[in-house]
């Protein structure tokens, strides 16, 4: 299922404010000979219209997927909550890295409390997400693409599962 | 130093979910979360395949598949680059996956729904560790070198069979502080495995049975193979249901957070199991089932070398 029309999000409301909640963001791309490889983001950007998807990335944990980013365009981000296995997969073909915007380093920061509290809920300790995702925000990169197809990755029997698109 | 999966097997015992990217013919990259990534040795791992769906797709079309995973202490986290070998849907590998998911499940809500399909057999070709800082390790709950030292020097001093059986337990909870544990022997048939020695338990339960190939207990007999249960599941629970006629209950915990179950094996011919549990999740890891396994094996040459009548019925 492609996106023809800027105004048909395949992100609704619910699923925007879900990639950007303390949800596990885990990117992935292409390299040579299709090897895929990947990457733990630190944190999501939805467009004000929902039709682009930023992630964060921190470059030195992060150098092959960027590069396959960079030469591909191909991505595929699975967002995760680790309390309920609810999760989403976003695909796209025209992911590009760009430098963050003004406020992205203080959306990291957010993020990276989000997550701390919801992994402390299942037992971890704060400071494990803390040093897990830990980075220099000179280090981020901003990987942004247009979202051509969305999947719920819930574990069941809807797992896999295309989104439709909302109208 | 190149990595090896034995030297970060702690990070799969899905503490932290492991994350695995593919890619199609195409070369659309397709990531998600997998419940089980289980150390076969230094260079192999075996994922859980649960469900048909793009990443089955991608596999059987593109062998080649990035996994991450995360230490449940030190946060630190390392990819393999792996490549798909098989799918074993029967046997040892897949009969202790299957039994270890049924714990998770339990632990995540998912029981029903987490339901092994087969074992993905993959050969690692490389492990990066991910640059970043990470946490120290506490100190372990024992040394197990020297607790199986102690264990296997004991276990030689014995004479008889009765000697050998009270001496395993009591050093399994003194130098290693198991202290729920029983050996299970195979009957002269081979049919049934009944309660020989416990220890830990407010009822002894000797004599209690267990059929060959039902509960954790039974299957880890019949396959041959160790399982470990992390987290307590209801599927497994007690590690059986006895027989029907079974008339002496069996002694097991009945609400164990951490199961193990240990064939034992003297030459070449099964003769019962060592099964230990405890109340706690993710009491035994990887080296607890190493340092049992080597228990295990000496219970078993002790049992022959005695020339026990439960040895001799394998004549």
């Amino acid at each position: 299922m492609s996106r023809t029309d800027a105004d048909e999000s395949l992100l609704d409301e619910n699923n925007a404010a879900f990639i950007q909640d303390g949800v596990s963001i885990i990117a992935a791309s292409r390299a040579d000979a299709n090897v895929p490889v990947l990457a733990q983001a630190v944190g999501c950007r939805v467009s004000p219209d929902h039709s682009r998807v930023t992630v964060f990335l921190a470059r030195f944990q992060s150098g092959a997927l960027l590069d396959a980013v960079d030469v591909t365009g191909a991505i595929a981000v699975v967002f995760s909550q680790p309390g309920s296995y609810r999760s989403l997969q976003l695909k796209g073909t025209d992911a590009v890295v760009e430098p963050l915007e003004s406020r992205d380093k203080d959306r990291v920061r957010h993020y990276i409390s989000l997550y701390a509290a919801e992994i402390a809920a299942l037992g971890f300790d704060e400071m494990f997400a803390r040093t897990m995702l830990a980075c220099e925000p000179a280090d981020l990169s901003a990987v942004t693409f247009t979202p051509s197809s969305a999947f719920s990755q819930t574990p069941g029997p809807g797992a896999g599962a295309p989104l439709l698109a909302a109208s | 130093m190149a990595l090896s999966v034995d030297m970060i097997r702690d990070c799969l015992d899905g503490a932290v979910p492991a994350v695995l990217a593919t890619c199609a013919s195409d070369g659309t990259p397709n990531v998600t979360c997998v419940s089980q990534v289980h150390f076969v040795d230094g260079a192999h791992v075996a994922l859980s395949f649960q469900f048909f769906n793009k990443t089955r797709e991608n596999l059987l079309a593109n062998s080649r598949a990035t996994v991450m995973v995360a230490h449940p202490e030190t946060a630190a986290r390392y990819r393999m680059a792996l490549q798909y070998l098989r799918t074993e849907a029967e046997g040892p590998l897949f009969e202790s996956m299957k039994a270890r998911l049924a714990g998770i499940a339990s632990h995540a809500g998912m029981s029903g729904i987490f339901r092994l399909l087969g074992s993905d057999l993959y050969r690692v070709i490389e492990i990066e560790r991910v640059p970043g800082t990470e946490l120290p390790v506490s100190a372990p709950r024992r040394n197990l070198l020297p607790a199986l030292r102690t264990c296997l020097e004991r276990l030689s001093q014995c004479t008889d069979l009765a000697g050998v059986l009270e001496e395993l337990l009591a050093s399994l909870a003194g130098a290693f502080d198991i202290t729920h544990a029983m050996v299970l022997m195979l009957d002269a048939r081979g049919e049934c495995l009944r309660t020989a020695a416990s220890r830990g338990y407010d009822a002894s339960g000797l004599g209690a049975e267990i059929l060959l190939g039902q509960g954790m207990i039974g299957i880890a007999a019949q396959q041959r193979t160790p399982i470990r249960i992390t987290h307590a599941s209801p599927e497994y629970a007690g590690g059986c249901a006895g027989t029907p006629e079974m008339m002496i209950p069996f002694p097991g915990l009945p609400d164990a957070g951490s199961r193990l179950a240990l064939p034992v094996i003297g030459g070449g011919l099964l003769l019962g199991v060592l099964y230990v549990e405890s109340p706690e999740d993710l009491r035994f890891g990887y080296d607890d089932e190493d340092a049992l396994v080597a228990v295990a094996a000496q219970l078993g040459m002790a049992i022959r070398a005695l020339g026990d009548a439960v040895g001799d019925r394998a004549q």
